[in-house]
């Protein structure tokens, strides 16, 4: 990509644009974005290296994280899977079937009516979330469950699904929306019921779309901090199959340790490994989930 | 007879998750104004917090935001609007253009709390800014560069094209198509952009609160490597001591001001919006 900056001037300027101060000004401005962007990416690779030298791949596998002695993040690691696996487990039935409810079934001026609320509420930020989750559900699940301690896995679970319900919900249903009228009307032309055709006609044609919805809340569920960092518990350890006590997720060790470890020495250069980490997670399944999104436009 | 039996049964299933849903949901909003309505004195917004924020308002709190959110969207603007007019009116390869789509999606979906790690290296060690408002406000304008384009993006390819072949027809040169008419007609797609990119930083706490941010004992900042405090920081370490009612029912009023700003921003944003909608099918 950057080869063909240099090599062919004509692709960055079409016809005599070149020529125009202004475009050289537009250009500065995506070049600084540019830099922005992979700036981030570079800038975490280059930082995690000293503990990548010192801990080689042990810095993944490794499950203990003492601070000026060794640092393993896989309790980290797990604890991130494991936490949104969880909240996309919960999510993701309750968010497909009112997605399919709102798109097919709803008329259209309530349908305008439940996308608002969904998009506002897809905005209200994790701050709001975390204020909820310690006064309310923490309390709920120490409860029910008979715990000491209501901060676990779970109740970070729980959270992120109601967190990312909105986002996947809006999303799906734009998905399901978009299939053409005609596809509908066809199907129940040939004998199909409503809900059949819903199920067997719209569906599959909205599943790239649903796809990325699905993989957009994923990388959400994953990066959020300050929701999870509220309710997790905030302790480094693998936790087994048990989601009833306090563990730890990757942005949630970040957000405990970042204020400590302040720009330099071993410690840092573990975080920003961690960083690395999760930055590589989430990445990959934003691409994939806008190249799924794209493929259902065409 | 059965199908039809099992066809009402699923119909009734997803009928109700839809209705519980957005019950659920009212609820957040319900319990949100129910808890943050008695913290509310009137002079909750005019007065500094006291006591360690168990008494008093949130007013440094709410200037904090303020002058995040404003400075943010100042240094992000023009890098959003130039990267996109060069992006939509100056580059001519496609594989260059998707890239750098992509690199808007990757951007828009990284968790922000890279960007307070990454961003207090850069600004605040190598470029000095320390923990300060400024260092805060560069991550927070880098945090919402891809907000501010995909509505500007948005708005910018939604424009007929009879306006630009009119513009050509009268021998505009390019830079004169973009000030005369592109701008003005994209106006209430930039204006979309800015109102969500400043509801995105009202509701960010992760990105500033180890790089911009401190708790009491500062008001408003005096010069560039202040720290402010700020709402959402102040939720947090008021949450934190959760058993304390007083600090509690201070931290669901801060809440209630901080909710209230981003759904009044969003709210802005939409009704420009759909003015955008209205103007490009006139």
């Amino acid at each position: 990509m950057k080869l063909s900056y240099k090599k062919n001037f004509s692709n960055c300027f079409s016809g005599q644009a070149h020529l125009e101060p202004l475009a050289w000004i537009f250009a500065l401005m995506n070049l600084i974005f540019v830099t922005g962007a992979m700036g981030l990416g570079v800038f975490l690779l280059v930082q995690s290296l000293p503990i990548m030298k010192a801990e080689g791949l042990d810095f993944w596998l490794g499950e203990n994280w003492w601070v000026g002695e060794t640092y393993g993040a896989l309790s980290m690691i797990v604890g991130s899977l494991m936490v949104t696996a969880l909240a996309v487990t919960l999510a993701l039935p309750i968010a497909l079937s009112a997605a399919l409810y709102t798109s097919e079934y709803l008329s259209p001026s309530l349908r305008r009516g439940v996308k608002g609320v969904m998009e506002l509420l897809a905005g209200v930020p994790g701050i709001i979330y975390g204020l909820l989750g310690i006064s309310f559900l923490a309390v709920t699940v120490k409860e029910s469950f008979n715990l000491l301690y209501g901060n676990t896995l779970f109740t970070a679970g729980c959270l992120l699904a109601i967190m990312i319900l909105p986002t996947v919900l809006t999303l799906a249903e734009d998905a399901l929306h978009a299939v053409p009228i005609e596809y509908r009307e066809v199907a129940e032309g040939l004998g199909l019921s409503k809900l059949q055709t819903a199920l067997r006609v719209v569906v599959p044609q909205a599943s790239s779309g649903i796809v990325g919805a699905i993989l957009l809340g994923i990388g959400k569920a994953m990066g959020e901090t300050i929701a999870v960092l509220m309710v997790v518990g905030s302790l480094d350890r693998i936790p087994g199959w048990n989601l009833f006590v306090s563990g730890q997720t990757i942005p949630s060790k970040l957000g405990r340790e970042a204020a400590e470890a302040l720009g330099s020495g071993l410690h840092w250069s573990a975080l920003m490994g961690l960083g690395l980490t999760l930055f590589f997670m989430v990445s990959i399944l934003t691409y994939s989930g806008t190249r799924f999104t794209e493929w259902s436009r065409r | 007879m059965k199908a039809k039996a099992v066809e009402k049964l699923v119909l009734g299933m997803i009928s109700t998750i839809t209705v519980l849903v957005v019950a659920l949901l009212i609820t957040i909003l319900a319990v949100l104004f129910v808890k943050g309505y008695p913290a509310l004195h009137s002079g909750f917004l005019f007065e500094e917090s006291r006591d360690f924020g168990r008494a008093g308002g949130v007013l440094y709190q709410s200037a904090g935001t303020l002058i995040l959110m404003i400075t943010a969207v100042l240094l992000s603007l023009p890098v959003a609007l130039g990267s996109v007019l060069y992006q939509t009116e100056y580059l001519s390869s496609g594989k260059l253009k998707t890239f750098l789509m992509q690199l808007t999606y990757i951007l828009n979906a990284t968790p922000t709390i890279l960007f307070g790690l990454v961003g207090y290296l850069f600004f605040g060690v190598y470029l000095d800014a320390g923990v300060s408002w400024v260092t805060g406000s560069l991550i927070l304008a880098v945090m919402i560069l891809p907000t501010l384009q995909v509505s500007i993006r948005e708005a910018v390819e939604g424009l007929p094209e009879k306006y630009r072949e009119a513009g050509m027809v009268l021998g505009l040169t390019r830079s004169a198509q973009i000030y005369r008419i592109i701008l003005p007609q994209c106006f209430y797609g930039i204006v979309t952009g800015i109102f969500l990119g400043l509801a995105r930083v009202a509701g960010e706490t992760a990105a500033i609160m180890f790089t911009a941010t401190t708790f009491s004992g500062i008001q408003l900042p005096q010069s560039y490597s202040d720290p402010v405090p700020t709402l959402q920081t102040h939720i947090l370490i008021l949450a934190q001591e959760a058993v304390n009612p007083e600090s509690l029912a201070q931290a669901w009023g801060a809440g209630l001001v901080l909710i209230g700003l981003v759904f009044m921003l969003t709210l802005v944003a939409w009704a420009f919006r759909t003015r955008m909608v209205m103007e490009s099918e006139l």
